[in-house]
């Protein structure tokens, strides 16, 4: 009896793992693009490229491509909103064909410094999974985004030379 | 010489020429530095703070404008009347709208000086360089009217009580009240009372369309509403100066 509920559990599971395993319908790449600084900081542009491709015998319907972006360093890891970082978030394609291939460009202008992972989702409407590309990893370098040596002289110069402009007139005044 | 240059020449000598009047200079230039200090001392800014940052200068920068504004709006009957100067004034050969006119030259000038102080400022905190230009423009072209505005609204109620202390006091509450949103966040106004009141604030409308502009980097066609705000505001603030002190007794 034990047997029979444990091979029948090891039969439905299987069953579903069949739908997590099958075949992706779509290949994506994720390269980095050779310009890309070797050490980025904050405010620059990093630009990756991807491949979304169809290497099966079938068409594939409603393809929607996405980027991803999560920061990994140890203790801050949380997935990125990438309102600010990009503005080319996603594409679409309504059929890929077998065979077919789309370049797509991921533009993306660092915001914060940490380490992060970024890879390249997609779904289509027949697969039941989310297809994923290889992972890229980059480092942002932290950048002061406010300037000590640019604001120091005007905190101190400004009201220093207010100061002596007030002082020049009291001497002024005092003089005539 | 014209009534309105030689009274406005009276008020700006005031304001600048006066060692005890530029002390108002000092003091903002102090709050301005001690604020710059503040945030170079925040190491945890992302690069999208530095936006934040330059727009916080700019909202800083046209709330102090409409304190001075007030302030000097306020002195501008019941401080001539309290220091019996505003009799000789009446008698004057000066129409209402020159004499305020004559007043707000004061309050140019001072709002003049203190945008070109706040110059270095902004360029000292936007060292990212976003949207720079756009906030010395932006500064200028919606700062104006809200703070001039201001500067009607204080004649207006100076004229109406004749009381120095009254004026300020009832010009700085609803100074108060229309600067708010600079220190309630955005999500905190999006009841309807608080869409309702940012629709109508001319405040609102300046620091909604800094945010708009050095933050989100949307055009000047997306800022007509808010640009119109402004300009009714400063219309309306000086049709009702203007008719309050065409209304003053002798």
């Amino acid at each position: 009896m034990k047997k029979t509920v444990i091979s029948l559990l090891l039969g439905l599971s299987l069953l579903g793992l069949g739908n997590v395993w099958a075949a992706d319908s779509v290949s994506i790449s994720l390269t980095p693009d050779p310009t890309n600084p070797p050490s980025p900081q904050m405010g620059d542009w990093l630009k990756f490229h991807s491949v979304v491709g169809n290497p099966g015998a079938q068409a594939a319907h409603g393809v929607v491509a996405w980027i991803s972006l999560v920061q990994v360093d140890p203790g801050h890891e949380q997935p990125v909103d990438l309102e600010d970082w990009s503005a080319h978030k996603a594409v679409t394609e309504a059929v890929l064909q077998p065979g077919q291939n789309v370049k797509v460009e991921w533009p993306i202008r660092l915001i914060q410094a940490g380490a992060y992972r970024v890879v390249i989702s997609a779904v289509d409407r027949e697969t039941g999974h989310v297809m994923t590309s290889p992972f890229v990893d980059f480092q942002v370098r932290r950048k002061p985004v406010v300037e000590s040596g640019r604001i120091l002289p005007v905190a101190f110069g400004i009201p220093a030379l207010v100061l002596g402009v007030l002082a020049w007139r009291r001497y002024r005044g005092r003089a005539s | 010489m014209n009534p309105i240059a030689l009274i406005a020449r009276k008020e700006s000598g005031e304001l600048l020429m006066s060692g005890r009047g530029l002390a108002w200079l000092l003091a903002l230039s102090v709050i301005m530095s001690a604020l710059s200090l503040l945030l170079v001392s925040n190491t945890e800014l992302s690069l999208l703070d530095n936006a934040q940052v330059v727009y916080m200068v700019m909202g800083t920068v046209t709330a102090l404008g409409a304190l001075l504004a007030v302030v000097l709006g306020s002195d501008a009957v019941a401080g001539e009347q309290e220091r019996g100067s505003l009799m000789p004034l009446l008698l004057a050969p000066v129409t209402p709208s020159q004499f305020v006119f004559g007043k707000m030259g004061g309050q140019v000038t001072g709002w003049v000086v203190m945008y070109l102080l706040s110059l270095p400022y902004v360029w000292a905190v936007g060292s990212s360089g976003q949207n720079l230009a756009q906030s010395v423009a932006y500064l200028a072209l919606f700062g104006t009217p809200v703070v001039l505005g201001f500067g009607f609204l204080g004649i207006f109620l100076s004229a109406r009580l004749r009381s120095v202390r009254a004026a300020l006091l009832t010009s700085l509450i609803i100074l108060m009240l229309l600067v708010s949103p600079l220190l309630l966040g955005p999500s905190l106004r999006q009841s309807v009372i608080g869409k309702v009141f940012d629709a109508v604030n001319p405040f609102s409308a300046a620091v909604n369309t800094f945010d708009s502009v050095v933050i989100d980097s949307q055009p000047l066609a997306m800022q007509g509403t808010r640009l119109a705000v402004t300009l009714v505001w400063l219309v309306l603030t000086a049709a009702f100066a203007i008719r309050s002190v065409r209304k003053m007794e002798i």
